[in-house]
């Protein structure tokens, strides 16, 4: 079935931090400490959070437990593909690779020429860009198909590519490959890596506790001094990225075009990795304006998790990421929000994969009052005893699997019922029967036993959200990205008071028809599983053929593949002779599953 | 809970560093290092199985490592179960049995009322038969293809309950007809995708090559393996393979330790069957096929691997060719094999090389890396430029230093909690490690430490020969051979003719369906 991109989440840069921004630009920096972070209803546990805004207006958050002699450290910048525009999609993610290029010290032998040289690769791809323009001119005048195509590349273009490799070639004998990794590697770091969604991007490795003063060395460094060398063949790397999770996958593409049909016209239209046009084609002056623009210090969260004292920690905070420069404009808030929809949406996704359902609904934010009756309804709904195993998988038997997901973001959210049609039934039909369980969550009032058990699972998954120092600080990484660093914890809080009429108002108020867009998947003729031969038969017999081999295929009673053989064999003499050999085809098929059926019995 | 650890320094001390040293970070030449930077003593010791080890009453071994600051319990049961262990004809007998241990009911619950008292306590009950995934946050359940695991995490208010709940499932999981049915079809289904997915063919063509088509890990189930396999054949299966002679506990979380052995004593006392435990899964009777061979799948990258079966983890080049592998294309961003094909040249997103040492025979070393489909042939071609560099000269001081490092000093975040120190441990003990090389984690670091530059280029020399090992490409047959005419290497110059085209195969015989 296809496989919805799970993304941590979105992002923020709401309110508070900017106002906590301005209130240290003044004075010197401040901090307050929440209570524990247990969750609600148990017994206290897990230690203190730690809330700084340092003098830059950078936010700090810091959370010592002294459980392994390990640290966990992120850092946040309120930034993701919500924030980009047409012609430069996918450049938050682009970034995110960028900042592991090192700095004026790490990842060079001398950056004084390795400037220079930058200086001088950008003029040739200056001239490169302008041979594209004309290239995108030929292409669309026909004259050539793909511009990825290497034989579509013009001669110069080819000559201005030789130049820049040998510019390359030269810068790369200045430096010291994948320095900032390999300095963090040496010093027993692990997890090294980051993320970009809809709403964030989020930097982060783990550290052996004595590391900590290393964790603001470099973390502050390359905010400060980061130099984007490497910058197009990493371009190039971020390429084979969505090569490889969109372009290579089965349903990769068509993921991607529903997400644009379901957002008319919010951000969340265009895939974080970004459109290939738009990949192929940023240039680094646009990164390092979007750098300017949104990595500024009161754009940004840094965590820590882990064994530090956090008098400590907070020092050094201050000394390393505290002198950052304080940007000079304010960072611009994303706008544009999605218009109710007026009609149902339908997407027909013929695919590399078995038949299957998504169904999708517009909802709220992640700050959003009704987020957490969206949890609960996602959990009556989600699970080896949620409502969709119980009656779509189990009771009616039309799917093989169903799952629910409620995914609020920043700035909008959506709630996703998708489920795998059983051999025999079709997309259209586990459709009606998701239909029928989200008219009963909206006519009868939720039984108290089963709100009951939603909450003990919340509460419980609460817990395991804190059994490590990674999973801990990118709880709080994700929180904050997507508006509130406190939120997630306050819906942990709030799932808890939910009553069975909170979920059914917000079931009645979001999962409407209109609200709505279904995509409807179904495996493309002679893919994969398929026999090749069905593809020789006449269009119009298909797909009788295949509903036919699935019912075959279905049935494991002999007598009553012998009885279709022989209903078989009194209708063939009424058929055209062109539907013969389709006939024949079946007929060789229920043979072969009589034979298999016999092998099965010995 | 009890952890040898400590840092040395204390925070007063750092503080004062802190505040004492002068700008360590400035732009601009001349600048400080990181390398300048101080760090307090970091005294460290991995965990030490006695420590935690307990023999139960009756025999069974038991890992017990509390952890009192969440109020949440796992109990892991880990068993010797693999697919080694099907049936002919019945292939998927081992896997659906595991999956349905706890998903099917008991003696005294319905699968139903099963999974609504798990809700209800907000409990995780799982059953698989191979690796437990691990992820972001620890190792998850690090068994290998031939073992398996039945576990229960959760609050530890309900212990006795879900201690209960697990016995219960292994001592008489009912198999319920709906649950078995469903099940089946899932299965069925999921089979009918093995050609969907370039990733999947590659995974399954690559296993054929490697270990041959007879060797048990590539006897695929089938629909016809499927349909054969009866509600008693699960039942006579768990009656065999499953009892106190080939189960072993991983425990963590908020208990206390004696009166959990006191609990674990009186639910495995009595146990209905003894369990019978398998001898190691069989290496490869079958000789790997070297060679060149390409799938043709129209998908616009290339999936490629290069490897040969390397050795186990007893055998006395393990450090040298674990550092190896880590210069070359294990060692993510500080190794060889990324810095080129994916720094330099832009060629992919995803590059590294595994040495999987086997804990019963000897596995692979394979370097694994996906292309657009015009770019495969330059970038297999550089792969080989690196294996033959890795053999013929000696990695640099600083190279293997770096490699030693990262394993030395990223040993603390290997055992981050609790259920890490009692998988690892249990699931040492179950692969016999624990037997052979009781003192592995105590003497870790020391061997690291005392690879020499030599050791590893031995290993180079006696692993990687390149004229032994099997290239396997999927993806856009046509395009893959044209190559770019940026770059002077052609896939038929590489491999010395045209690759051997294997076929696709009918999902749901692994027959091959048509001609390549």
């Amino acid at each position: 079935m296809p496989s919805i991109p799970s993304r941590p989440g979105p992002a923020a840069c709401g309110s508070i931090a900017a106002v906590l921004a301005l209130a240290c630009v003044a004075a010197p920096c401040t901090a307050k400490t929440r209570a524990p972070i247990a969750p609600p209803g148990s017994r206290p546990s897990g230690p203190p959070l730690e809330e700084h805004v340092l003098s830059n207006g950078m936010k700090l958050v810091l959370i010592p437990r002294h459980l392994s002699p390990t640290i966990a450290g992120c850092w946040v910048a309120r930034v993701g593909s919500a924030n980009e525009r047409p012609g430069i999609t996918g450049i938050s993610h682009l970034f995110e690779h960028m900042m592991f290029k090192g700095t004026h010290t790490i990842g060079t032998r001398d950056y004084g020429q390795d400037e220079r040289l930058i200086e001088e690769q950008e003029r040739v791809r200056g001239e490169m860009r302008a041979e594209t323009s004309r290239m995108r001119a030929a292409q669309r005048r026909g004259e050539i198909d793909d511009l990825m195509k290497p034989e579509n590349k013009t001669a110069r273009y080819r000559e201005l590519e030789a130049t820049f490799d040998s510019l390359v070639a030269a810068q790369r004998a200045n430096m010291v490959k994948n320095e900032f990794n390999q300095i963090l590697q040496k010093n027993g770091a692990t997890f090294i890596n980051a993320f970009t969604n809809e709403d964030m991007t989020v930097y982060f490795e783990t550290l052996p506790a004595n590391k900590l003063e290393l964790w603001f060395w470099l973390e502050s460094d390359r905010l400060e001094n980061r130099v984007f060398r490497e910058f197009y063949s990493e371009r190039d790397v971020v390429f084979e990225e969505r090569r490889l999770r969109t372009e290579s996958t089965p349903t990769g593409k068509f993921e991607e075009s529903f997400d644009a049909v379901f957002w008319d016209a919010s951000p969340y239209a265009w895939p974080v990795v970004g459109w290939p046009s738009d990949v192929a084609n940023i240039t680094k002056a646009q990164a390092d304006e979007y750098y300017g623009t949104y990595y500024a210090p009161q754009n940004l969260t840094a965590l820590l998790v882990g064994d530090f004292d956090p008098k400590v920690a907070l020092a050094m905070a201050e000394k390393y990421l505290g002198s950052i420069p304080a940007g000079t404009r304010p960072v611009p808030e994303m706008i544009t929000s999605e218009p109710r929809q007026l009609a149902e949406k339908r997407f027909y996704g013929e695919a590399e994969t078995n038949p299957a359902v998504t169904i999708r609904w517009h909802t709220v934010a992640f700050v959003h009052r009704d987020a957490p009756a969206l949890e609960v309804l996602q959990a009556v709904l989600d699970g080896p005893s949620g409502r969709l195993q119980r009656h779509i998988v189990l009771g009616s038997g039309v799917a093989t699997s169903g799952s629910a997901n409620s995914d609020t973001r920043k700035y909008e959210g959506l709630f996703e019922v998708t489920a795998e049609a059983r051999d025999g039934h079709t997309p259209e039909e586990v459709e009606q029967a998701i239909d029928r369980e989200i008219d009963r969550l909206k006519q009868e009032p939720l039984p108290a036993e089963e709100l009951q058990s939603v909450k003990n699972r919340y509460l419980a998954n609460s817990y395991r959200s804190l059994s490590s120092n990674f999973r801990l600080v990118v709880r709080y990484a994700v929180s904050e990205g997507r508006g509130d660093l406190h939120r997630l914890d306050q819906i942990a809080a709030e799932v808890q008071r939910i009553t069975a009429e909170d979920v059914r108002r917000v079931a009645d108020r979001y999962l409407t028809k209109e609200n709505r867009a279904v995509a409807i998947w179904t495996r493309k003729a002679g893919a994969g599983s398929e026999d090749p031969a069905i593809a020789d038969f006449p269009p119009q017999a298909q797909p009788m053929i295949r509903s036919t081999i699935a019912r075959i295929q279905q049935t494991s009673d002999p007598a009553q593949l012998r009885e279709m053989m022989t209903r078989m064999d009194e209708r063939s003499a009424q058929l055209p002779p062109e539907m013969k050999p389709a006939m024949d085809y079946l007929r060789a098929k229920l043979q072969e599953r009589l034979g298999q059926l016999s092998t099965s019995d010995k | 809970m009890n952890r040898p650890t400590r840092i040395a320094a204390c925070a007063a001390a750092a503080l004062a560093l802190v505040l004492s040293s002068p700008a360590a970070r400035a732009a601009g030449p001349g600048m400080s290092r990181p390398e300048q930077l101080q760090f307090p003593r970091l005294d460290y010791t991995p965990p030490e199985a006695e420590n935690y080890r307990v023999s139960l009453r009756g025999g069974m071994v038991a890992y017990l490592v509390p952890d009192r600051a969440l109020p949440l319990v796992t109990i892991t049961v880990l068993m010797r179960i693999g697919p080694d262990l099907d049936p002919l004809g019945k292939q998927g007998l081992a896997q659906g049995t595991m999956y349905l241990l706890t998903r099917s009911g008991t003696a005294g619950r319905t699968a139903a009322q099963l999974e609504d008292r798990v809700a209800f306590l907000g409990a995780q009950l799982q059953s698989q038969m191979g690796g437990g995934g691990g992820g972001f946050g620890g190792p998850g359940i690090p068994v290998g293809p031939s073992e398996s695991f039945a576990s229960i995490n959760l609050l530890s208010k309900d212990l006795d309950e879900g201690l209960g709940i697990l016995t219960d499932c292994l001592k008489s999981a009912a198999f319920e007809e709906d649950r078995v049915t469903l099940a089946r079809q899932q299965l069925l289904q999921t089979m009918q995708q093995r050609n969907d997915d370039s990733g999947d063919i590659e995974s399954r063509e690559w296993g054929i090559l490697i270990n041959g088509e007879g060797h048990w890990s590539n006897r695929y189930a089938t629909r016809a393996s499927v349909e054969a396999i009866t509600r008693e054949d699960m039942v006579a299966f768990l009656r065999r393979y499953l009892g106190p002679k080939n189960m072993l506990l991983a425990v963590s979380g908020d208990f206390d330790r004696a009166a959990m052995i006191q609990k674990l004593e009186k639910v495995f006392a009595s146990w209905p069957t003894p369990g019978e435990r398998p001898g190691p899964p069989a290496g490869p009777a079958e000789p790997t096929a070297a060679g060149w061979f390409l799938v043709d799948k129209d998908v616009n990258q290339g999936r490629v691997s290069i490897g040969l079966r390397a050795l186990d983890r007893y055998d006395p080049d393990f450090f040298p060719g674990l550092l190896m592998n880590d210069v070359l294309g294990g060692g993510g961003f500080s190794s060889r094999l990324v810095n080129r094909i994916r720094s330099d040249e832009g060629l992919a997103y995803s590059v590294r090389s595994s040495l999987d040492a086997g804990a019963y025979y000897p596995g692979p070393w394979r370097t694994a890396f996906q292309s657009k489909v015009r770019s495969v042939a330059y970038a297999t071609s550089i792969a080989f430029e690196e294996i033959r560099k890795i053999r013929e000269a000696p990695v640099t001081d600083e190279e293997l230093e770096l490699a030693k490092s990262r394993r030395i000093e990223g040993l603390p975040a290997f055992f981050e909690t609790a259920g890490a120190i009692a998988n690892v441990l249990a699931v040492d003990e179950l692969t016999g490690r624990y037997a052979r090389d009781p003192s592995y984690y105590a003497t870790y670091r020391d061997r690291v430490r005392a690879v020499s530059v030599a050791d590893v280029q031995r290993a180079a020399r006696r692993l990687l020969d390149p004229a032994k090992m099997t290239v396997l490409m999927v993806g856009n047959a046509a395009d893959m051979l044209q190559g770019d005419p940026k770059y002077p290497v052609r896939l038929t110059t590489l491999a010395g003719g045209e690759p051997k085209r294997l076929p696709l195969r009918d999902p749901m015989t692994m027959k091959p369906i048509a001609n390549p």
